[in-house]
């Protein structure tokens, strides 16, 4: 029986490859995210293995709260004062105190811009100059800088952005602007890419002015004395340090240093894996209707092979079987296209601005098996319902003239019961998801088997929405087309199964693009609207990049110039209260002048709370406040990053659903400086005194910002809006890509069930010709065919995607979100499946027009 | 073959001809002669049979005289127009305007009603069937009360009465029917029979039908007998003894 099944895949190369490519774009996705992700881990690796190869023992600051992604290095720093306590410690023989900062430079280009990506590029990095051994560079030119005024540049960007040693290079530190003299190449390491991030190396004074932390180390690197092991000398330090510091092997810091970033990048794994599933998903629909379409086809053959002696089970192998094969030679050849997938993967994400470091593509044992088990259960799970269809073939239906008892009955009670628990139940898990409460993975776990369920339901129940939606899409091409338009409605609803199948595939990705689409709208709607009601300032002022930090100094500065009337910076800090479980983000606000430039939603208190805010006074979202159990008047326990306790007391409340200017907590400024080592700040928001010019004043703070400040530039509210969305875009734009492959799949799957359709009417179409139909005719039937089919999946995908970003965005409401109907984007998203639609139909077309008429006369 | 005796023009009076028909399947030591230069005119207003054993060619002989396929040597036309070597475009336009053809199968388009398949060639063609010329159809077929079912509501004779109309829709010159009765019982293919005869009579209809079937030949006015590819009998019959008898006589 494999044999036959063998022999079946020989003799219909075509549908099986149009099979295969299904299973194979969605193995290629899995195998490919798994390459890449062990390929960027990998690097990693490496990166942290080779900044601390020549340490055995690393003394840093100990970080109770850790801080989140919004927060890099704050509260990081080692007083200067430790060096001289580890360097003589027993053991020691060698310690040096370092700089690596990520966050407080940005080098530019001579037109004053930050060179790389413009936008969330990878970071700019401050090193301090090391002594051997452990210094991680070496130099090709030039050396290592010697004084204030020289810096050096690793190899890769210094590369990328032609620099010459010797030459001039402006960059900007939370002190301001200055220039530098290159005095060399720094090569890192043995060379491994960084992934897009630029390292600065500096002298260590450079360095501790540059980044503000004059007088402190981010590090304390150590030497051992031959025949002391790291672990031993560790412990010796961990004695003579105090708590507040933290002592690690050399070994230890760079796997966890590996790690944390390693985690940060892991929901890009999940993302990707996600959206690998969701081409697996569409996939097993094109594999489902396919064997589905194959197997009624051959309700003949299999009625002979029992005839011939073949038990049910036989027949039922030899159908597994062929998927079986299918599966695993479409697996074999997708894990090697996802070597493709991670390439076409860097340069859609480079397009974006996004870089991945990455070394080469590790093929992993782990992921040939997962590969292979996603390609093979779902290829052989899509078959396994036209596999037992096929079982049911009697001996009597060999005899029978036009076999096509084996194909689905759209109708059937038994099915549209099923199709019923199965949607009622993917409503239900999907409700349950958004609104049952429960943590994000609980929720968004819920959510997607729900939707599973929700699709699978939709798809088993299509067959009764074909026709109405038939006549819907196909009357006015009837109308505008006569004849051949009638024919291509008519036979959409032939087997109304069949063509829900087929178009569940394209509802599919419809469907996501419009959430995401509607999703979008409802959070450029949410955040323009929060900026319209609270932002009562004139500019804004953020680093270029839109996230990262930028200097306290910017603030004071600001104000000096005539014409602006308050300037309030805000800052962030991560600190824990007692009570509460989660970390908290507590934004620093500047008590005096935030007034003048907001317009807060107070829920109690006023504006003269605000005024009289002291450092020991705190302000609490209203929400977070409701959900915690916090009151105006209680005192919080917070604790700091380094482990420090403070107490603030709860003088107000006010309403920020989006955590556009307070996310929990907002102390002052004053505490945060100085109980949460917090530095620099977010952004500042100015107003402009009332008789002042509004383009002058702006003017001037342009021209203070470019002179001394380059990372960071003013924007007005309208800018904000139009930053903001280009943001929500971008990500729109990411997923799209993503997307893409399931769209495309289902587009193949149309193209896979028309072809085999065309086969199977072979003996009409060739009639239609005998009666007078053009080849021309005969095409334009299949494309109306294949727009038809396209439009009743893509109208239905549109529906469920409003459907459930409705209700998304009501369970979201608590957080701000505004419900909005992008209503163009819909219909463009509508516009794009019937023009996919037509050109899927294009090739089967072609084949229906080469049928002659002599096919209406075979006797067979 | 006395090529002589037959000038090498077709009649003018005729609506399909051919001269010198000849069609080989294959190549070298495989070749196969299925017919082997045929001379032929089928005057307006007759019911002609072709009849033949297996293999005679007789199949052969309609699918070029239809213009289905192309002849290794000869010549055919239809209705004046020559058929060997016209474009596929060429092809269209005369089945539309001079070509009906009935099937064996019946070949109905399962998704439409009667009606509109019979109404099909015409709006295939661009153009609206006369509602009169329709109900006349209809009546002639005798599936009036049945015009808006579909063809798997209907039986194999009422099936293949639907495809006679629609051959009949377009008014054409000539209307091929392949084995017509060959998927019928006796009683529906009398029926089918008397209404292609009927067609012929009536309408001055010309229609060309191939069978194995000397019951179903004996309605034809002229029976052509082919065997080996090569004309063995033509001639004017009545009656079903009479070409059993000229079918035994080869």
């Amino acid at each position: 029986m494999l044999r036959l099944a063998l022999r079946g895949l020989a003799a219909h190369k075509l549908r099986a490859s149009l099979t295969a490519l299904a299973i194979l774009l969605g193995v290629a996705m899995v195998a490919g995210t798994l390459m890449l992700s062990d390929s960027v881990n990998r690097s990693f690796d490496d990166i942290f293995a080779e900044s601390n190869a020549g340490i055995d023992v690393s003394v840093r600051a100990r970080v109770e709260v850790e801080a989140g992604f919004e927060l890099p290095e704050a509260g990081t720093a080692v007083p200067e004062r430790l060096l001289p306590v580890v360097a003589e410690t027993d053991g020691v023989e060698q310690a040096s105190g370092a700089i690596g900062d990520g966050s407080s430079i940005a080098i530019l280009d001579e037109e004053g811009e930050r060179i790389g990506p413009p936008q969330g590029g990878p970071p700019h990095i401050v090193n301090s100059v090391q002594p051997e051994p452990f210094t991680p560079f070496s130099y090709p030119e030039g050396g290592p800088p010697t004084t204030a005024g020289e810096v050096a540049i690793d190899s890769i960007t210094a590369e990328e952005e032609e620099y010459e040693v010797g030459q001039t290079i402006p960059i900007t530190g939370v002190e301001g602007l200055s220039e530098y003299t290159l005095s060399g190449i720094a090569r890192f390491g043995s060379g491994v890419p960084l992934g897009g991030a630029t390292l600065a190396e500096f002298t260590l004074p450079e360095a501790q002015r540059i980044t503000g932390k004059e007088g402190e180390f981010d590090e304390i690197a150590v030497e051992a004395v031959e025949g002391v092991s790291p672990e031993e000398l560790r412990d010796r330090l961990r004695e003579v340090l105090p708590g507040s510091v933290e002592v690690k092997t050399g070994e230890q810091i760079a796997s966890d240093d590996a790690e944390e970033i390693k985690e940060g990048f892991g929901f890009l794994t999940t993302a990707l894996l996600v959206f690998a599933g969701i081409t697996v998903f569409v996939g097993g629909f094109l594999i489902f209707n396919t064997f589905s379409i194959t197997v009624a086809q051959r309700t003949r053959e299999f009625g002979m092979l029992r005839t011939l002696g073949a038990s049910s089970r036989q027949v039922l192998a030899s159908v597994v079987g062929e998927a079986f094969v299918l599966g695993l030679i479409a697996s074999i050849i997708g894990i090697v296209a996802g070597a493709g997938f991670v390439k076409l993967l860097l340069a859609a994400f480079e397009s974006l601005g996004f870089e991945l470091p990455q070394s080469g593509l590790p093929i992993e044992p782990r992921t040939i098996v997962i590969a292979l088990l996603v390609g093979l259960i779902s290829t052989m799970a899509s078959a396994l319902i036209p596999a037992r269809r096929a079982t049911r073939v009697s001996p009597m239906e060999a005899v029978l003239e036009d076999g096509s008892g084996a194909e689905e009955d759209a109708h059937g009670r038994r099915r549209t019961v099923i199709a019923a628990i199965v949607l009622a139940l993917g409503i239900f898990l999907l409700l349950f998801g958004l609104f049952g409460g429960g943590g994000t993975t609980t929720t968004l776990s819920n959510m997607g088997l729900g939707l599973i369920l929700l699709f699978i339901g939709i798809a088993m129940l299509g067959g009764r929405l074909v026709k109405p939606l038939a006549g819907f899409v196909g009357g006015p091409i009837e109308r505008l087309r006569g004849v051949t338009g009638k024919l291509a409605r008519e036979n959409t609803v032939r087997n109304p199964g069949r063509t829900a199948t087929t178009s569940a595939a394209l509802m599919i990705g419809v469907a996501l693009v419009v959430f995401v689409l509607m999703l979008g709208a409802a959070l450029t709607k949410s955040v323009g609207d929060a900026i319209d009601k609270t932002f009562a300032g004139d500019v804004a002022i953020f680093n270029v990049d839109g996230f990262s930090p930028i200097s306290d100094r910017v603030a004071p500065a600001v104000r000096e110039e005539p014409g602006v009337e308050a300037a309030a910076p805000f800052s962030g800090a991560a600190g824990r209260a007692a009570g509460i479980d989660d970390d908290l983000l507590l934004i620093g606000w500047e008590p005096g002048p935030l007034a003048d430039v907001t317009e807060l939603d107070w829920v109690e208190g006023s504006d003269e709370t605000l005024a009289g805010l002291g450092i020991d006074g705190a302000i609490v979202e209203a929400g977070w406040a409701e959900d915690n159990g916090v009151e105006v008047g209680d005192a919080l326990e917070l604790t700091t990053p380094a482990g420090a306790e403070v107490e603030v007391t709860v003088e107000g409340s006010v309403r920020d659903r989006i955590a556009l200017l307070i996310d929990s907590v907002a102390i002052t400024n004053e505490l945060a400086r100085r109980s949460f080592d917090v530095r620099q700040d977010f952004f500042i928001l100015t107003s402009f005194a009332p008789d002042a010019s509004f383009d002058e004043t702006r003017d001037e703070i342009e021209a203070l910002l470019a002179s001394d400040f380059p990372n960071a530039e003013a924007r007005s509210q309208q800018q904000l809006k139009d930053e903001q969305e280009e943001q929500v875009n971008g990500l729109i734009q990411l997923i799209y890509v993503l997307l893409t492959l399931s769209v495309i799949l289902s587009l193949v799957g149309v193209v896979n069930t028309l072809v085999l359709t065309v086969l199977e009417r072979k003996r009409e179409i060739g009639m239609l010709r005998a009666i007078g139909a053009s080849r021309s005719q005969m095409r334009r039937m299949i494309r109306y065919e294949s727009l038809i089919t396209a439009m009743i999946g893509a109208l239905i995908g549109a529906v469920v995607g409003v459907a459930v970003a409705v209700a998304a965005i009501k369970a979201l409401e608590g957080d701000g979100l505004v419900l909005s109907f992008p209503v163009a984007g819909i219909l463009v998203v509508l516009v794009l499946a019937a023009i996919a639609g037509v050109l899927a139909g294009v090739w089967p077309a072609r084949r229906a027009s080469r049928i002659e008429v002599m096919e209406a006369l075979q006797y067979e | 073959m006395e090529a002589a005796t037959v000038p090498s023009e077709p009649l003018t009076d005729s609506i399909v001809a051919c001269r010198g028909l000849s069609r080989r399947f294959g190549e070298g030591e495989a070749a196969v002669d299925a017919l082997r230069g045929v001379d032929l005119d089928f005057p307006r207003g007759e019911l002609t049979a072709i009849v033949g054993p297996s293999g005679s060619g007789k199949s052969t002989l309609m699918h070029l005289l239809a213009g289905l396929d192309a002849p290794t040597a000869g010549r055919a036309w239809i209705d004046g127009v020559e058929v060997t070597g016209l474009s596929d475009k060429g092809m269209t336009e005369l089945r539309r305007s001079r070509l009906g053809f009935v099937f064996q199968f019946f070949n109905l388009v399962p998704v439409l009603t009667a009606e509109e398949n019979i109404a099909l060639p015409v709006r295939i063609a661009g153009e609206e069937i006369d509602p009169a010329w329709l109900d006349e159809l209809l009546g002639m077929v005798d599936l009036t009360d049945r015009r808006t079912h579909r063809p798997a509501e209907l039986s194999g004779g009422q099936q293949q009465r639907v495809a006679i109309a629609r051959a009949l829709a377009s008014r054409p010159a000539v209307i091929f029917a392949d084995e017509p009765t060959g998927n019928l019982d006796s009683n529906s293919s009398a029926g089918v029979l008397d209404l292609l005869r009927g067609s012929v009579t009536n309408l001055d209809q010309t229609v060309v039908m191939v069978t194995h079937d000397p019951r179903v030949a004996s309605y034809a006015n002229r029976v052509i007998v082919l065997a080996d590819g090569r004309i063995a009998a033509d001639q004017r019959v009545s009656g079903e003894d009479e070409v059993i008898r000229l079918m035994r006589e080869l």
